[in-house]
């Protein structure tokens, strides 16, 4: 029965009070460990596609007719356009529309960023479009740009409020503590880089607009693009069968939907706008670079008895506060924390969600500084983290947690430490350093899957859900395979289109497979069920000694009937199964943990960093895919590399223009800084969420990464490295402070 | 525009022509209106690729270099250590001792000194991958592995009007004359003589494991009692140390004093390498 309630539901880290309709979930969860195919490594089932070329992505889309179109962006981090002639460009060869400033209204005539859409063309050829846009005329206003985000804060220049939490009395505890620990910590700003850049092609059909975009959220760019244009929802379609990538920051419609749809009804035909790789780098989102001011404190046996942080996000000119504060308030059992969260409005590229927005800044700095308050009180690391936990959270019970289970396992990896500190030799130092993970990443309602069994014995899963390259397809049909009990190559998945199948969860907060398997298995049991009250009557049986097993509807009796006998009965005729995701439990707060152990070497005359190993631990509840999800891990470990060692968007401190847009500027890890990546995951279903017990996986591989990195730094060579990248430049001065330290605090020898 | 395609040296070529051979540094150039022109020229028909002895004709690829076990060791490092796979493959040797700097100002067009402008927005502005020699008027760094490779060991170059060391096809970017070769218009490289040294190395500092430009990079080559060592991404032209002491007289800015603690420690190591 569907039932109405009012509940908190949770993306990426925040919380909205939603009404929402619910359907029970009947399903006992399957027993923990390996199904016959669920918990089984398992091939992507687009694989073969996408390495034939046969993937068809927004990027390779050209409709009959299709124009491309062109943004004219502000080269001035802060201006307003007191004039702007369009005419220039409405006269180039081809161009067939131009729109300036408020003819839609991602166009501005006064852009807070480098970047930002000021016009539009649309031409036959994409370089007839980008050649008339150097015809556009425009007179710059240029404004004084404001780029430092503490300069933000002391004027009060927020894009929201302070976000401020206590529990406790954190002043007394710091009183009273035994030792206290201060330390500022920095964070830059680091970029998606999707290989398929932001895109979109819209086509009007009279009063219906079909999208084809590359996103992470078709439902959301539906409503966004429906209520921005006055539309009834529905007549709206989205599209993005397959997609190269969006980390987070392909939530929205984003102004190069809204562009392509004000060129498409103003030529009658299909547009196509597509970012750059230098757009993409200026326009479509970051995570922001933070500072963190932290503070801790502990009694001398190592309890933690205070934790205080003022946090300060470098938001950009619009965009919302991630929760750098959120780890701090989650991860320990402490009793008096106190943080404060500035969301900085600067004249820089606005943030967007990336991957654990927030927790991936935050844990960076609470994890170095309980390493530092640690090596202040000569404890274990580890044994620090275990004596501190949190079993649950501060104002609500946990759904599960296994945290405990992970250090446990994480033993044998941190043991490697005498070992590898004493393969230092030369220049090379070594050592090894850990961090725990605390994210989100339980899901939630609603969500909607059918199921359609045909007369050749063959599955599909229909649901309007979009696959971002995580394997969620896979996934889907494995959920569906082992609840029917077919092979996974007779299961079919269909998604992609707002059109065709039912409403599916934003793939975001790593939320895809914890919100729509329990669907796709609610509605193949569905499925499974018709199949068996079918057999039952066909076979004069008794429903309840039936069951499916291996591809046959088999009877305790010993009768055994092949699936597609079964469903063939029904010809052209099929048999549709619908589920539901249900809710989650009440009162209750889901979580992902875990830890990750890295070994580093560290050359302490030229300040190279090798990453040579890192074991990631992690405890997400049911696994579905091992194989997709250890390289979900993977790809997790080696991004939060690149952000540990080697990306840094810069940004001129004169003018607020970016100055490294390209790939070759731009640090990305390559595959020779990829270390030996050792995942295991703990597989125990959460026995409270879910007919599955399974949370995502997404974002929690790359909380932990950059902090275990960092501790493994301080490890081998007692330098405190506080600020992100790790560069050069960074690891030779935390050197040199570490060598200045020792001076000073030498004894004296007379 | 046109694009020729001439087959001999006897063909005139044009002026206001650009040349381009495997066009990985080119094409992105003209594609950003940092070149402009109206007609390419693809000198592949008429300047020599391949490896005779010590003569390495300029259209040989990086690729071919890296491979080619009687290549100096120097040479072959600062080519196995250049760009990524897919670009030395293309990227020819002539072609990448004429790259332009990396420095983002110049590459963002903004009017800087090398663009012939009265400031260099590096000096005031972000500058870690930037110079620590020779950066009083410009404080780009020269990008090219393989030039200091090929000064370390002391190869000439014949071009289609001269011979000259590879040393000094480069100049200082000066108040009269902005440009960073001393190679006239129209003027062609053919052909670059290496001489073999007793031994040889090249050392590269990167933000990254590989296809990276060099923060700092250092060759260094011993005949003899002689030893030469030629420092890349240090100054707007490859850099050569008359000896390691030279380094302390480096000027760096402030965001570049870590790339004189790096060169010390490569330096250093180069020499033992070579020793």
């Amino acid at each position: 029965m569907a039932r109405l309630i009012r509940t908190e539901k949770e993306v990426e880290g925040r919380y909205e009070d939603v009404w929402l309709v619910v359907e029970e979930d009947a399903l006992e969860q399957w027993p923990a460990g390996p199904g016959e195919i669920v918990g089984r490594p398992a091939q992507r089932v687009t694989g073969p596609l996408r390495a034939r070329g046969e993937a068809r992505y927004t990027a390779d889309i050209r409709l009959p007719g299709m124009l491309q179109a062109a943004v004219l962006r502000s080269p001035h981090a802060y201006a307003r356009v007191k004039k702007i002639s369009l005419e220039p460009a409405l006269a180039a060869p081809g161009v067939r529309a131009a729109i300036g400033p408020g003819e839609v209204e991602v166009l501005t005539d006064e852009p807070g960023f480098q970047g930002q859409a000021v016009a539009a063309v649309a031409a036959d050829t994409y370089w007839q479009a980008r050649a008339a846009l150097e015809l556009v005329e425009v007179d710059w206003g240029v404004r004084e740009p404001l780029l430092d985000p503490d300069e933000a804060v002391r004027r009060g220049q927020l894009v929201g409020g302070p976000s401020r939490y206590e529990r406790g009395d954190v002043d007394r505890a710091l009183a009273e503590a035994d030792v206290v620990v201060e330390a500022e910590y920095r964070t830059q700003t680091v970029l998606h880089n999707s290989m398929e850049t932001h895109q979109s092609i819209c086509e009007w059909q009279g009063d219906r607009l079909d999208v084809y975009i590359s996103t992470q959220s078709i439902w959301g760019v539906r409503d966004e693009i429906a209520a921005a244009l006055g539309l009834a929802p529905d007549k709206v379609r989205v599209v993005c069968e397959f997609m190269g990538g969006g980390f987070g920051s392909k939530n929205g419609a984003n102004d190069h939907t809204f562009v392509a749809a004000e060129l498409a009804k103003r030529t009658g035909r299909p547009v196509r706008c597509a970012l750059t790789r230098r757009e993409e780098n200026l326009a479509s989102g970051n995570r922001n670079a933070t500072i963190q001011r932290l503070t801790a404190a502990a009694k001398s046996d190592g309890t933690l008895v205070a934790l205080a942080g003022e946090f300060v996000n470098a938001t950009g000119w619009s965009g919302w506060a991630s929760s750098t504060d959120g780890p701090m308030q989650m991860l320990y059992d402490c009793e008096n924390v106190r943080t404060t969260l500035y969301p900085a409005k600067i004249n820089t590229p606005p943030m967007k969600a990336f991957r654990a927005p927030g927790f991936v800044e935050g844990t960076f700095g609470l994890e170095c500084i309980l390493d530092e308050l640690a090596a202040k009180l000569e404890l274990d690391p580890l044994e620090i983290r275990r004596l501190n936990y949190a079993s649950s959270a501060a104002d609500r019970p946990l759904s599960s947690k296994n945290l405990m289970e992970c250090y446990r396992r994480a033993e044998p990896h941190w043991q490697r430490r005498d070992e590898v500190r004493a393969r230092s030799e030369g220049p090379w130092q070594r050592g090894v350093g850990l961090a725990s993970q605390v994210w989100y990443g339980g899901g939630g309602p609603p969500s909607y899957a059918w199921v359609r069994l045909g007369s050749d014995g063959h599955a599909t899963v229909i649901t309007a859900l979009q696959d971002i390259g995580t394997g969620t397809a896979t996934a889907m049909a494995q959920v569906a395979a082992e609840e029917l009990s077919l092979p996974i190559d007779r299961v079919d998945v269909v998604l992609g289109d707002s059109a065709r199948g039912p409403y599916a969860v934003t793939s975001a907060g790593s939320s895809t497979v914890p919100s729509m398997g329990p669907a796709v298995r609610s509605a193949a049991a569905e499925a499974a069920r018709q199949v068996i009250e079918i057999a039952a009557q066909r076979y004069e049986q008794e429903e309840r000694v039936l069951s499916l097993s291996d591809g046959q509807v088999v009877s305790s009796d010993g009768g055994s009937w092949p699936i597609e006998d079964v469903v063939g009965l029904l010809e052209d005729a099929q048999i549709l199964g619908k589920g539901a995701r249900g809710p989650n439990p009440a009162g209750m707060q889901v979580l992902t943990f875990g830890v990750q152990v890295a070994e580093v070497a560290v050359d302490v005359e030229t300040g190279e960093i090798r990453v040579e190993r890192v074991v990631a631990i992690h405890d997400v509840g049911r696994v579905i895919n091992p194989l997709g999800a250890s390289s979900q891990v993977e790809g997790g470990i080696i991004q939060g590399i690149g952000h540990t060692l080697s990306e840094d968007r810069l940004i001129d401190p004169q003018t607020g223009i970016t100055l490294n847009q390209t790939l070759d500027a731009y640090k990305l890890p390559t595959i020779a800084d990829v270390p030996e990546i050792v995942t295991e995951l703990l597989d125990i279903p959460d026995e409270h969420l879910t007919n599955l017990g399974s949370k995502g996986l997404g974002e929690p591989p790359i909380v932990p990464t950059a902090a275990a990195i960092a501790n493994a730094i301080r490890d081998a060579t007692g330098a405190d490295v506080r600020s992100l990248p790790i560069s050069r430049e960074e690891m030779l001065r935390a050197l040199a402070e570490a060598r200045e330290k020792e001076k000073r605090e030498a004894p004296a020898t007379v | 525009m046109k694009l020729l395609q001439p087959s001999s040296l006897d063909e005139p070529i044009p002026s206001n022509t650009v040349l381009l051979s495997g066009g990985t540094e080119v094409v992105p150039l003209i594609r950003d209106g940092l070149l402009e022109a109206e007609t390419l020229v693809d000198v592949r028909g008429i300047v020599p690729r391949g490896i005779d002895g010590t003569r390495i004709g300029a259209g040989t690829t990086l690729g071919e270099l890296e491979v080619d076990p009687d290549i100096p060791e120097a040479l072959r490092e600062a080519c196995r250590l250049a760009a990524s796979p897919q670009l030395r493959n293309m990227g020819s040797v002539g072609g990448n001792l004429l790259q332009a700097t990396r420095c983002w100002y110049w590459r963002l067009k903004f009017p800087c000194r090398l663009h012939g402008g009265d400031v260099c927005h590096a000096r005031r502005g972000e500058h870690r991958e930037h110079a620590i020699f020779g950066n009083d008027f410009c404080a780009s760094a020269h990008p090219s592995d393989v030039a200091a490779a090929l000064i370390a060991l002391r190869a000439t170059m014949q071009t289609n009007r001269r011979e000259l060391p590879v040393e000094e096809l480069y100049r200082m970017p000066s108040e009269d004359d902005r440009d960073v070769t001393t190679l006239e218009p129209g003027e062609l490289i053919l052909e670059l003589d290496v001489p073999r040294p007793e031994a040889s190395t090249y050392l590269k500092a990167m933000d990254r494991q590989r296809w990276s430009f060099p923060l700092v990079g250092v060759a260094a080559a011993r005949s003899g009692d002689e030893r030469r060592l030629v420092l890349a991404g240090v100054a707007p032209i490859p850099w050569v140390l008359d000896s390691p002491d030279d380094l302390e007289s480096a000027t760096p800015l402030p965001g570049t004093a870590y790339k004189v603690e790096i060169a010390r420690a490569l330096v250093r190591r180069a020499l033992e390498a070579v020793a």
